[in-house]
């Protein structure tokens, strides 16, 4: 088991494309991010050079994920899904609560949130599931089962945090990942019929906030003082920052603090009042680039399993964008899933920047691999 | 690009390649709604929404529950609230909240009236919460902040509830106060507090502040440039608390109030039958609604800086040397124990000797040979002297705790002391030094380390009445809403049994009466022709027991150097229903200063009684006539 055998190839291929996608969008996240810090009082340091540090400390795992084969990293695949799940049922335990969730092990100086890692460990658990049960036919009902499980653990322990947007996050990501591979039609009818079925059972189970969230934007004027609220002020400031935005800074509707939540999950109106449609319109290309060239690393890659790593991961960062957006244009309901590489948090840049180095590790690894 | 994936196993690439396909189409059908969504929001709704940003319109607002009221157990209001009229400002763009103070105040001038607000513009605002520039503020001034709108963008009058306590001073040590949250409560309570929100700070308003609060509500408005309301979004009302119903009557508690006019300390009525408060004064007290604004810097200061302490209530946290309403344990003690019969003899000399020590009796020419009846009558200490020497410190120490002496009775009050029964343990572990016998001598007249609340000798003497049940003190009733419906009753709790025997139980009760209505009693002060009342009076030293008398005498007599009086009754003999505690600080003896206090409490009371009774009679017969 040779963990980093050094090659040239490894840095005469190097990824330079997607680095630089990724450290535009970053970039953009910092500035984007000193904004909404910008009016704020307090004596602490402020989130941006925060956010920086996390940036530095995300980027040199990055390196270490990106240098260590991912073959070899495909062996501790399950250890590192055990390990994400044992910190996350220590979270249900022992966690530490914030704004009514206990979502986060406190370890003083910062909070680590198990579930933004559990988001990646669960993809390269599947990559290696799907790896080591490879099958010319697609895959039957019954196949899936184990793969359901694994997901499904990890999902009710976050739900019960509560965290609903992150749960949902790994289910979409899993039932991309079988799409993508392929499943028996059949098994896929059973799948969406018996979904159907569960949908309002699954309401039973909801909290009260987040029925509501769900009504609510369906009808956000009926409760404007509630969730309502933010959508309402998301919308404006978004709207009101026109064709070319307010300028770096002048968002007023960010500088007055109108704008809830806006270092999080409504980090894009931040942007979007700001800079305008043109500021969107290049965010939206550089996501759809990074977008192309993971789902391209996924199907250079010359195994199944980098095809799978890459497309899971690109399809993470995808979805996350995506159903973010939607949220704070009020096109989806708000359901708390964070923009990735713009907002605010530790885990979870530290785990997209991790996410990445493996995307790198599989992109270049295909001029080594011969077969 | 040359593919060569070349699985042996495994799905096929062509595939692979066919469906990344959709993937990207999919993914820049879902990117275009997103940029078609922006697009619309920028660029063909941009000025709308850029206008609704400008005004900067909506505004949330919290708007104040009701607080609910406070009844005594007739259901007359104790605690009302009245509106309070107050200056508030909307922070609104493009206004400098200094000039705007400047402009506030030379419109005041104008009709020579003076702004109050004289403290800097708070720096962190956020832009929808309005700072409250003046409370409670008068009919004149609103007309002017009214009349001048135009010149004071983001001004305006907003009414609130503010708390009236009706009864002021009188049952302040009790209800408490209300004030804004502090900064330690939003950052510690469990409670969801906001900046602003009105919270009980203090007796029955702080216990049962999750009931009496109510809950806030909200609404959020559009508001034009003068931050003038313009259009209603939402509004959830707020719900109002729950009333409180005391076990206090109102009219008992003014008359005890009145009736202890002038001293310091603290009075206690109980009913024994299950251990509700009907009145608890203490005095001096503060008043209530000068809190409600928020107090002053210099009425605070004198409260607190008063050396007699009005802010606490003296009932629960007072705690005297009980002196000898005392005996009344000591001599249950001894019966129980069989150290004495009721009909023991001990000779009274005027002293007893322990040693080398003399111990006085209160009576210096000796009572001559008394026994356990005449003992407690004339208040004889030599006589407990002796029968406390024979039962020991913890003997003592095991009745008193029986009658619940020693620990907090837990009625409903914060800051409830415990008292103290000493005992060998106690002086050990807290002295670490033996026990002496004088100091039981001491304790058995209620002297010494002894410590008891007013509170604990109502209770204790309330067991003693109702023939043995200890019940907790309590002094709410229930908690109800508005329309009558009860959220939550308070049964009577047992606390415990005092396990006396009949006997023993008949000879206490009969030395009581004595002191009261027998010639050379005590308590004679307390009679009354209507009801047999039965009592204890007590003297506490507040300057230790002095070696001899010379130095007794030497010792400059201040008003802090007076002994305290006590007096503990209750009536009627046969089937007690009231038990009063009178402790009035370093105001002289208790037959003559505490017991004329209990005397004006039991006459309101019986005669509170009376009236109630005879209107019950009118109405009973008038029912049977128009039967």
């Amino acid at each position: 088991m040779i963990f980093f055998k050094y090659d040239r190839r490894i840095f005469q291929n190097f990824d330079w494309t997607l680095f630089a996608l990724v450290m535009s969008i970053c970039a953009i996240g910092i500035t984007n991010i000193y904004s909404t810090g910008f009016s704020l009082m307090d004596n602490q340091s402020p989130l941006y050079l925060k956010q920086l540090q996390w940036i530095i400390f995300g980027m040199f795992l990055m390196v270490i994920a990106f240098l260590i084969d991912y073959h070899a990293i495909n062996h501790a695949a399950y250890a590192i899904y055990a390990f994400s799940l044992l910190s996350l049922i220590y979270v249900a335990v022992f966690g530490h609560t914030a704004n009514g969730a206990q979502r986060w092990i406190s370890f003083g100086f910062f909070l680590f949130q198990p579930s933004e890692l559990m988001k990646l460990s669960i993809i390269v658990a599947l990559a290696r599931y799907f790896d080591d049960h490879k099958s010319n036919e697609p895959y039957l009902l019954r196949e899936l089962f184990v793969p359901f499980l694994m997901v499904m653990i990890p999902c009710v322990l976050i739900m019960k945090q509560p965290d609903l947007g992150t749960a949902l996050m790994i289910v979409i990501v899993f039932a991309s990942m079988v799409l993508f591979i392929g499943m028996n039609r059949k098994s896929l009818a059973i799948v969406a019929a018996s979904v159907l079925v569960m949908l309002p059972v699954a309401w039973h189970f909801l909290k009260d906030y987040q029925k509501d969230r769900l009504l609510t934007f369906l009808s956000p004027e009926s409760d404007p003082l509630g969730t309502g609220y933010h959508i309402i002020q998301s919308v404006i400031a978004i709207g009101s920052g026109g064709f070319l935005g307010k300028g770096f800074l002048k968002g007023s509707q960010t500088q007055l603090k109108f704008l809830p939540e806006q270092q999080t999950d409504f980090v894009f109106s931040v942007f979007a009042e700001e800079w305008g449609f043109v500021g969107g319109l290049v965010l939206v290309a550089l996501f759809m680039a990074l977008i192309i060239w993971g789902l391209k690393i996924a199907l250079l890659s010359k195994d199944l399993l980098g095809t799978m790593l890459a497309f899971g991961i690109t399809a993470l960062i995808a979805w996350q964008m995506t159903i973010n957006m939607g949220m704070v244009l009020g096109l989806l309901p708000v359901v708390g899933i964070p923009m990735p590489f713009l907002s605010y948090g530790g885990s979870a840049m530290v785990s997209l920047l991790v996410a990445i180095g493996l995307l790198m590790n599989v992109s270049v690894r295909r001029f080594l691999l011969q077969r | 690009m040359e593919k060569q994936f070349n699985l042996s196993n495994g799905p096929e690439p062509a595939e692979f390649r066919q469906k990344l396909k959709i993937v990207v189409i999919l993914v820049g059908l879902a990117l275009s709604i997103l940029l078609i969504r922006l697009w619309y929001l920028q660029v063909i709704k941009g000025d709308e929404l850029k206008h609704r940003s400008e005004s900067n319109a909506v505004r949330f607002r919290n708007i104040q529950p009701i607080r609910g009221l406070v009844m005594d157990r007739n259901g007359t209001v104790i605690v009302d609230n009245r509106p309070s009229f107050d200056v508030l400002y909307m922070p609104t763009k493009g206004v400098n909240p200094e000039t705007l103070l400047q402009k506030i105040q030379d419109i005041y001038k104008t009709k020579s009236v003076v702004f109050s607000f004289n403290a800097p513009f708070p720096r962190t605002v956020k832009p929808y919460l309005p700072v409250r520039l003046e409370k409670n503020v008068s009919m004149e001034k609103i007309a002017l902040v009214e009349t001048n709108a135009v010149d004071l963008p983001g001004v305006y009058v907003d009414v609130t509830p503010v708390r009236i306590y009706l009864d002021g001073e009188i049952l302040a040590p009790i209800i408490g106060y209300t004030g804004e949250v502090s900064k330690e409560e939003l950052e510690k309570s469990e409670e969801d507090y906001l900046s602003g929100d009105i919270t009980g700070k203090h007796g029955i308003e702080k216990v049962f502040d999750p009931y009496i609060r109510g809950r806030r509500g909200n609404e959020l408005v559009e508001v034009n440039a003068f931050g003038k309301v313009i259009k209603n979004l939402g509004r959830i009302d707020p719900l109002s608390g729950s009333n409180v119903v005391l076990t206090i009557d109102a009219k008992l508690q003014k008359a005890a109030w009145e009736a202890f006019a002038g001293l310091t300390g603290a009075a206690v009525v109980m009913d024994p039958r299950d251990g509700s408060i009907l009145a608890m004064v203490s005095r001096p007290s503060f008043d209530p609604n000068l809190f409600n604004n928020g107090i002053d810097r210099d009425e605070w200061t004198k409260l607190q800086k008063n050396p007699l302490n009005p802010l606490s209530n003296r009932a629960i946290s007072g705690q005297y040397p009980p002196g000898s309403t005392y005996k009344m344990i000591v001599a249950a003690a001894a019966l129980e124990e069989g150290i004495i019969t009721p009909e023991t003899r001990i000779h009274c000399g005027g002293s007893f000797t322990l040693g080398n020590r003399t111990y006085r009796c209160w009576n210096k020419h000796g009572h001559g040979s008394v026994n356990l009846h005449r003992a407690l009558v004339e208040s004889c200490d030599v006589y407990f002297y002796t029968v406390g020497k024979m039962l020991g410190v913890d003997k003592i120490a095991h009745y008193a705790r029986r009658f619940g002496l020693g620990e907090a009775t837990g009625i409903e009050l914060a800051h409830e002391k415990k008292g103290l029964v000493p005992s060998r343990d106690w002086k050990l572990a807290r002295m670490k030094e033996p026990w002496q016998l004088g100091e039981t001598i001491s304790i058995s007249i209620g002297q010494g380390f002894n410590l008891t609340t007013p509170l604990q000798l109502a209770q204790a003497y309330s067991a003693l009445a109702n023939g043995g049940t200890r019940w907790k003190p309590h002094l709410v009733q229930r908690i109800e809403l508005s329309d009558g419906s009860i959220v939550k009753e308070y049964l009577p709790e047992k606390k415990g049994e005092l396990k006396l025997s009949r006997q023993t139980l008949a000879a206490l009760n009969r030395g009581l009466w004595g002191v009261v209505n027998e010639p050379g009693g005590t308590g004679a002060a307390a009679r009354r022709p209507y009801a047999d009342v039965c009592g204890k009076t007590g003297t506490s030293q507040v300057i230790g027991l002095p070696q001899n008398e010379k130095a007794r005498r030497a010792q400059k007599i201040t008003a802090f150097h007076k002994d305290h009086a006590l007096f503990v009754c209750y009536a009627p003999m046969k089937k007690p229903e009231i038990v009063i505690a009178v402790v009035a600080e370093n105001a002289g003896g208790g037959g003559a200063v505490a017991a004329p206090i209990a005397r004006k409490i039991l006459d309101a009371y019986f005669d509170g009684q009376k009236k109630r009774k005879t209107v019950r009679v009118a109405a009973n017969t008038r029912q049977t006539e128009t039967d």
